[in-house]
This record gives structure tokens, sequence and C-alpha cells, in this order.
């Protein structure tokens, strides 16, 4: 028998065909919209396909003062956010992980409620709150400042700041509280014992032990910050105050000249790429060596809770006034318009006129009810492929040992570093181009906008469950005599399940909210909610996109609500909003 | 059956290469008990993975009864579920989403057993084991022990050629791992499949096994029954690794009947084992459950006489710390029926049939 030849692919081969089928899938997602930004950037029309090469538009942005004002706008409004968020979140995080702080299991489930509130949504009610004229704050306060004067103005920098900072609040408070959670309580007590005050245990001990978190969650909301469209774009755009994101969505859609510049936002957008590829970079950088700061030993500890004594009033008013801000008091105004006949501020004169008729016309108006139905489709199509694609691309990273994983892992997590706007405008490049793909102004071109949009949240969480899961369950599998696809089956999917399914709601409730991306990408058939309401605020109608918002957000309470509790049926940490 | 040539296993990380098997060749027997001994870190579980079909090798060759799996030169390797191979980890790798009769099952599954013939097995499988009752129950549920067995009926019953078992026993405590491993060298011999058992246990090494190889920083050192590589081993390590033994360095003096005088510091030894080194012997040994107390009177060959230092109690057996007259430090081991104190002089001999000479450097 020792003539026998060995049956079985040489290894080489069999190495490396899944490995290109997924980069080669990859790279159509991330790298094609990427180059064509590039591409389009140095091309006189704008367009990738059309003659010619021309470095005029760089010439041009790079020359334009207002470039750089509006660079500079963004970076103070998302480095104000990141800031805001970060002090909102880390003391409520450490109030209610560390501390003796009253009802600290209701703070928790209560956090879930601004991340269901679609940030386009708080903008939009914070308007109603705080606009210089009508807005309900300063009407009440009007008989204290006076005739024609006002406390708020909300289409401010520092509105904006305001407003993006109580929407990224919960993002950092849901990052930041595992690492507060593990912190061995015996660090803190050691230092105490040493004779350090609470500022030297503090600085010492606590900053130290929780600075990768901290390094993490900076990275992730300075992205956020310098992608994000809906605040700016709602309370900045009227008022004249462009970040990139809305600067973007303004030449496509509102350009002076009636027609989209595409060459000037090409060139404008690869300034702000470099930019993000850097932060990824850090952010990578910090996250990659995290687990090795935050003290998980196993062993299991009680946490001894820090007494606040005097200081639990006002920790107490500190909590109570972020869910004020950020979820009653804006839930409250939408709710109050969408009963209103027509744009009407609070008062007990108009509870007479209150009427349903806004909430009956979304549900009778067929626009708005194909809007639904699109977001449905899109959401749930996006969100299966991303939940597929997040648990393969995680196996080939982290249990295989394909070549070119590194890559794959890259890119992956590139899409992080582009905002939507951008691939939005990228995407319309690539589709109006190739025409021998019609998506354009389908619901399909949407569906890759988010897969690509979401697929780096959806490695990040299912990276995580891989981790945790023992490779020897799947060789055990193999020994048996199972293939990779029966392994895949009955081994990997059914035991990270709870996972796959949290991202997959977790990209239903973002798809549902999402708004920049859609509203570059809208077509005669495919618009989205967020589009319609967005569409409902621009055009004067706040009743009807209150009306519409609301039930938006019963949506979103539902899916995020169901999304933490499998989160943490599969321990998860560390996840982002 | 099993026959490893020239298998190379290296590591590359980013600062070092690291050869985790050093050429290593093996030829196991059918439904044979083969033991891969060693310290951590000597490669056997490296060894194992890579006749599973887990790891690929950097060099050799590997045939399972006949058919080759693994050859480095033509490149070509047979995946892990194709071999005819079984295993049990050292995690047991239990799947928690399924029932312990769905674990032990799998492997018919996936041959495509028809589902009511595959649960006529299973439950057969379940009873050798012990586990009847525990079928339908979550495999999470269960404690260290019944985990152990549902992974062992696991391997069992897919009737593989070779059941590769890595530490299997490790993860238990004490008493039931005797029990676990009484039960496991019963199984083997009614199933009969060949094996081959990865542990550093060296008791466990010697009670199951047919033959053992012992393995040291990724080479096999010697391989052997438990009886040759305790009774006369032929390597230094081995010597050392199975068993204690306290190797004395000597000279070689010349061969007496069938046995071979040589010098120590503590003087003339004869020894008996493995007197076909004669000339090139540089250490001797016996081991201290093989050196006896005698009669101060007796005049036979190999007695030395000492004076007890220190003891150590362990119950069935008292430890001596002994000192000889020209300052050896010698340890015996002897019966608790008769104890001895610490200052008592004593004669000690060891015996010329249990003493073994070396060759090598220690
Ligand atoms: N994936 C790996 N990468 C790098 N080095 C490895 C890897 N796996 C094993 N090694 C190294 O190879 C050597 C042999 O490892 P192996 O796991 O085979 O040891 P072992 O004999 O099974 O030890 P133990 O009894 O502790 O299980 C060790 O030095 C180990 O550090
Ligand atoms: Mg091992």
């Amino acid at each position: 028998m020792q003539t026998a030849t060995l049956q079985g692919r040489s290894f080489a081969f069999e190495k490396w065909l899944p490995s290109l089928l997924m980069l080669g899938l990859l790279a159509y997602l991330v790298l094609v919209p990427l180059v064509i930004l590039l591409v389009s950037s140095v091309k006189p029309t704008g367009m990738p396909l059309d003659p010619g090469w021309t470095l005029d538009h760089f010439a041009e942005t790079y020359s334009d003062p207002a470039f750089y004002r509006m660079a500079g706008t963004t970076f103070i409004f998302a480095i104000g956010s990141a800031m805001g968020a970060l002090t909102i979140g880390i003391l409520m995080a450490w109030l209610v992980e560390r501390t003796d702080l009253p009802a600290r299991g209701f703070v928790r489930v209560m956090i879930l409620l601004p991340m269901a509130t679609p940030p386009v949504l708080l903008a939009i009610a914070w308007v109603m709150l705080a606009s210089p004229r009508t807005g309900f704050f300063n009407e009440i306060l009007s008989p204290l400042m006076g005739e024609g004067r006002h406390l708020f103005d909300i289409f401010s920098m520092q509105g904006m700041i305001f407003v993006e900072s109580l929407s990224l609040a919960p993002t950092t408070f849901l990052i930041l509280s595992p690492a507060f959670r593990n912190m061995d309580p015996n660090l803190e007590e050691a230092a105490r014992t040493s004779g350090a005050g609470i500022f030297t245990m503090i600085r010492r001990v606590m900053l130290p032990v929780l600075f990768p978190s901290l390094l993490a969650a900076t990275g992730l909301l300075l992205m956020f910050g310098l992608l994000v469209f809906d605040i700016p774009g709602t309370l900045g755009m009227p008022v004249g105050i462009f970040v990139l994101s809305s600067q973007i969505v303004y030449l496509v859609n509102d350009a002076p000249g009636g027609l989209a510049e595409y060459g000037p936002i090409s060139a404008m957008a690869v300034f702000f790429l470099v930019i993000l590829l850097m932060i990824t970079w850090g952010y990578r950088r910090a996250t990659r060596n995290a687990s090795r700061y935050v003290t998980m030993t196993g062993k299991s500890f009680r946490i001894r809770p820090y007494k606040l004594r005097r200081w639990k009033a006002p920790a107490v008013t500190f909590v109570s006034l972020y869910f004020f801000f950020a979820t009653i008091a804006p839930i409250a105004i939408l709710i109050w318009t969408s009963l209103m006949p027509y744009q009407a501020g609070v008062s007990l004169d108009m509870i007479p006129k209150m009427t349903m008729a806004n909430h009956m016309a979304f549900f009778a108006n067929s626009r708005a009810m194909s809007a639904a139905q699109n977001s449905v489709i899109i959401g749930g199509l996006a969100a299966t492929i991303v939940a597929l694609l997040s648990v393969l691309v995680s196996w080939l990273v982290i249990r295989s040992k394909a070549p070119g994983r590194n890559l794959i892992d890259l890119l992956s997590f590139l899409p992080l570093a582009i905002p939507g706007t951008m691939i939005g405008v990228a995407l319309t490049y690539v589709y109006l181009t190739l025409g021998s793909l019609p998506i354009y102004g389908t619901i399909w071109i949407i569906v890759i906008a988010y897969v690509t949009t979401y697929i780096a949240f959806g490695t990040r969480t299912t990276h995580n469950v891989m981790l945790q899961l023992s490779p020897e369950l799947e060789e055990a599998s193999r020994a048996s005599g199972a293939g990779w696809f029966r392994t895949m089956r009955r081994v990997v999917v059914p035991l990270t399940l709870p996972a796959i399914v949290a991202v997959w709601i977790w990209v239903v409730s973002h798809c549902l909210r999402e708004l920049s991306s859609a509203l570059l990408l809208q077509g005669f058939d495919n618009k989205t909610v967020p589009v319609l309401l967005w569409g409902y605020w621009t055009g004067g109608e706040p009743n009807k996109a209150s009306a519409v918002g609301l039930w938006l957000i019963l949506a979103m309470i539902i899916l995020v609500s169901a999304w933490q509790i499998l989160s943490a049926r599969g321990r998860l940490v560390g996840v982002k909003a | 059956m099993l026959d490893i040539e020239n298998l190379r296993v290296e590591y590359i990380s980013a600062s070092a290469r690291h050869l985790a098997v050093d050429d290593i060749s093996l030829s196991v027997k059918d439904g044979e008990f083969f033991t891969l001994l060693g310290p951590s870190g000597c490669g056997k579980t490296t060894t194992l993975r890579c006749i599973a079909g887990l790891e690929t090798p950097q060099g050799g060759r590997i045939s399972i009864d006949g058919n080759p799996v693994f050859d480095a030169t033509s490149g070509k390797a047979m995946p892990t579920q194709k071999r005819d191979i079984s295993m049990v980890f050292q995690s047991y790798a239990i799947w928690p989403n399924m029932s312990v009769a769905e674990n032990v099952g799998f492997p018919l599954e996936v041959k495509g057993m028809r589902r009511a013939e595959r649960r006529r097995i299973v439950d057969r499988t379940l009873e050798m084991v012990g586990l009847t009752s525990q079928a339908d129950r979550p495999a999470t549920m269960l404690s260290g022990g019944q985990q152990q067995r549902v992974a062992l009926a696991r391997a069992v019953i897919k009737e593989a050629k070779v059941l590769l078992l890595d530490e299997p026993l490790s993860n238990l405590d004490a008493k039931l791992r005797e029990q676990m491993r009484a039960e496991l060298r019963d199984l083997q011999r009614n199933v009969g499949t060949t094996s081959i058992y990865v542990t550093h246990d060296q008791d466990e090494a010697l009670s199951l096994s047919d033959r053992i190889a012992v393995m040291h920083g990724g080479k096999v050192i010697e391989v052997g029954t438990p009886h040759d590589l305790y009774l006369k081993p032929r390597n230094l390590f081995t010597a050392q690794f199975i068993g204690e033994a306290q190797l004395f360095p000597c000279r070689p003096l010349e061969r007496v009947g069938d046995g071979f005088l040589v010098e120590t510091s503590f003087g003339k030894i004869l020894a008996k084992v493995n007197t076909d080194l004669g000339g090139e012997a540089t250490h001797v040994f016996v081991r201290p459950e093989h050196t006896e107390f005698v009669d101060p009177s007796s005049n036979a060959c190999n007695v030395l006489s000492g004076r007890i230092v220190s003891t150590v109690f362990s119950g069935k057996h008292v430890e001596y710390d002994v000192e000889t007259t020209c300052n050896q430090r010698l340890s015996v081991s002897a019966s608790s029926a008769n104890l001895r104190t610490p200052g008592d002089e004593v004669s000690l001999r060891l015996p010329p049939d249990n003493a073994v000479l070396l060759a090598g450097t220690a």
C-alpha cells in the first residue's frame, strides 16, 4: 500500500481561494468607491470616465480660504462634540458602574432611549425647543429676557455641539462602562490605603487603566464628529455654518450652478479622507492592546460602590438633566407638534385643536408607505448581508490561517473612515459610469452603500465573539469528519447566533435612521423614511415630520431593546452605536 | 498502521523561528496504545495535530493504514475531515448548542446515517460510557467527568482507524482521573482502535500504554514499553523523566561475569543493566525504591554504610535521605512497615540487577 497516492489538493490553492474571493468582494465594496473618488478629483468634469486629467480641482479647493474655514468649522464641531460626549459619557459610566447612585439599573436601560432617537429627529426637536424666536424654552423664558432677546440659539456652533454631544453620549457610555466595570477594585483600594487622595487616585490609578478605552472612545467620537451629517445639516446649514458633510450635500443637491460639482467635492473629500484614515489607524492601534490593560483577571470580585454622600443630589440632577435634554423634552415636543394642525407653540389654547390627522396621513399616504416599505426592505437586506459577511470575515481573520487575512481585516475596517456622504457620492460615480449595472436610483444602490458603511461595525462585533469561541470546537467538528460548510452550519453559526442577530438588529436600526447616503442616492422610487422626513422638514411641514419621526422612534426603541438584550446574552463588550 | 517520517514543524514568529517538532519518525502498530510523553512544550500536541491534519508541517510524511495523508515534498495534504482519525481534545470541545446525544451522534450525522439507526448506535455508545440517562440533556449541564465521557464517546463512535487523545484526563481531579484512566484503558481494549495518547503525566503513560515515545525539545528521545523505559532506559533524560533517578557519574572498569564493574565517588559498583554499553558508560543509577536496607554484617557486593539524615513520611512509603561514609547523599524509598529515624546507622545495598548503566551527558 506504500504506493498509494495522496488524494487531496495541494494546499497552496486551497489556502488562497477563500481569501481571494473575500478580498475581491471587499475591494469591490470598499476600494472601488474610494479609487473612483480619487480618480474623479483629477478629472476636469469630475466624472471618472470622462477624458483628460487635471489638478485644477485641488488647486482651486486648496487655495480657497472658504475651504479652510469649512475645515476649521468641521474640526471645531468634531472636537467640541467629542469632548462634550466624553464628559457626559465618562461621568455617567463612572456613576453607574462605580458609585451608589440610586436606580443605576434604570439608567442602564434608559440610556437606550437616546440611542433610539435618530440624530436628525433630535436636531429637529431641538429646533422646536430652542430656536431663537419660536423655541419652547426661549418662549417660556422670554418674560425674563425682555422683548426681542432670547436665551438660546440652537442655530449656532454651540447648539450643534450641544445636540451632537447629547446624541453621542450613549455610545461613549457603552464603550466605557465595561472598562469601569472590569476595573479591579483592589487597585482603587490599594491606592487609597497607601494614603492617596481621590484626585491622586484618579490620576495615578484610574486614568492609566482606563486610558486605552478612553483613547478608543475619543478616536471613534472624533470620526463620528467628522462624518456626521444629520445634526450640522439641520442646525448649521440654514444659517450657513457648513461642515464637510453638509458642504458635500449642499454641493450635490443645491449647487449654485444647478449641476453637481463632483470635481471640487472629490478634491475636498480627499483631504478629510487622509485625516480620517490617520484617526482610524490610531484607533486600531489603541484598541488592539485594549484588552491587555483592562484587568479581566477572571477571578470574581465584588465591587464596593464609591459612596457619593453629599454629591448624591448633584449626581442625580446631572443624570436627570441628561435624560431630560436627550429624550424627554425632544420626544415631548415632537408629540406635541405631531398633534398640531400647523406649526404652533406649546400653549393651553392649542389643546382643543389637537388632531391625529398627521398620524393618519402617514398611514394613508402611499408615498409614506412606500418609503416605510423601502426602509424595511433596505434594512433587512443590508443587515442580512452584513451579518453573513461579518461572520465570514471574522472567521477568515481570526480563525483561518488564510493568507491575506490582515488585508481582509483592514478592508473590512476601512469604511469606518468613510463618511456616508462620501460613499453616497462615490457610488453615484460608480453606477452612473458603470452603465452595465443599472441600479442607480433603486433601493439596491442604497443597500450597497449600507453594506459598505456597516461592515466595519459588524466585523468588530463578530471578531469579539469569534475570539471567545474556542478553536477546538471547530477542530472537533472537522475531526468528526464534517467539512467546512457543515462545521459552519452546525457549530460556528449556532454558537455565534446571538451576536449575529445583534449585528443584524443594529444594522437594521441604523439603516432606518441613516440620512446622508440615502439623501445623496435618492432617485425616483428609493426614498427611505428619513429622506421623507427630511423632505417634510425642509419643505416646511414640521407637523408631518414629527408624526413620521415618532413612529420611527417607536420602531427604533423596539429594535434597540432587542439588540441590547441579545448583546448582553452574547456577552459582547464595547459595542458602539 | 500509523507511520510518521521525518516530521518537522516550525513556528515562525516576528522575532524568531522555533522548531516545535524536530525530525520525528514513529511507527505505531495496529491496535496499539501508543503514548507521547514529555515535559510541557516538547511538541506532543503539535505532533498529534499534524496527524489529525489540524497543523501543516514543513517537512516529512505521514500515512495512516498505508494511505499517505501528508507529504511535504509533493505539498499535498489530506484535509482533517477526510482522514480516518477521531480525536479527543484537552478541553473536550463539547458543542454547547447540542444535546449529549447530538454531540455523540455528530460523526454519524456527517456520514449521512438515518436518524433512527443513528440513535440506536448512540444509545449503545452512551451505555458503554455510562451516560444513558443523560442522553437528552444539554451538553453544557454535565460535570467535568461526564463531559470527558461524551468527548470519548463522540470519538469512539466514528470507528476511525486511529484515535487521538490530547491529555484527556488533565482537567479532572485526582480521584476521577484514576477512575477514568481505568475506564479509558478498558474502552480502548474493547474497541481495539489504534490510539495515540498525549500526556505529560508519567504515571498515566506507564499504566495505560503498550509503548511510549519519550519526547524532549521537539525530538523523540526514546521509544519503548513502559517496562523497558522504567527498568532499563537507554537515555539519561528518560531515566530522570520517568520515575526518580539519581545519576552518579562513573568510570567503567571491567566486565565481571554478566555485569560490569564501574568506579564511582563512593566506591565500586557492579551493574547488570545495559552492560552492552561497557566501556562507554558515563553514569550509573539505582532507583530509590530498588535500593535496599541490609544487615551491616552482610558481605554482598554494592553495599554501602551510612547514616539517615532525614525522613519524609507519605503513608505508603517513607523517603529516607542517607549520607554514606564517603559523604555521598542517596535517597531510598522503603515501605512504612519498618520505620527508621534520623541518626540511625544503616547499610544500603544497590542491587546489581537494578543498577543501570547509561552513556551521555547529563
Ligand atoms: N501556534 C503556535 N505558534 C508559535 N509557537 C507555538 C504554537 N503552538 C505551539 N508552539 C510552540 O511549540 C512548542 C511545542 O508546543 P506543543 O503545544 O506541541 O507542546 P506540548 O508538548 O503539547 O506541551 P503541553 O504539555 O504544555 O501541552 C512550544 O514551545 C510552543 O511554544
Ligand atoms: Mg499540549
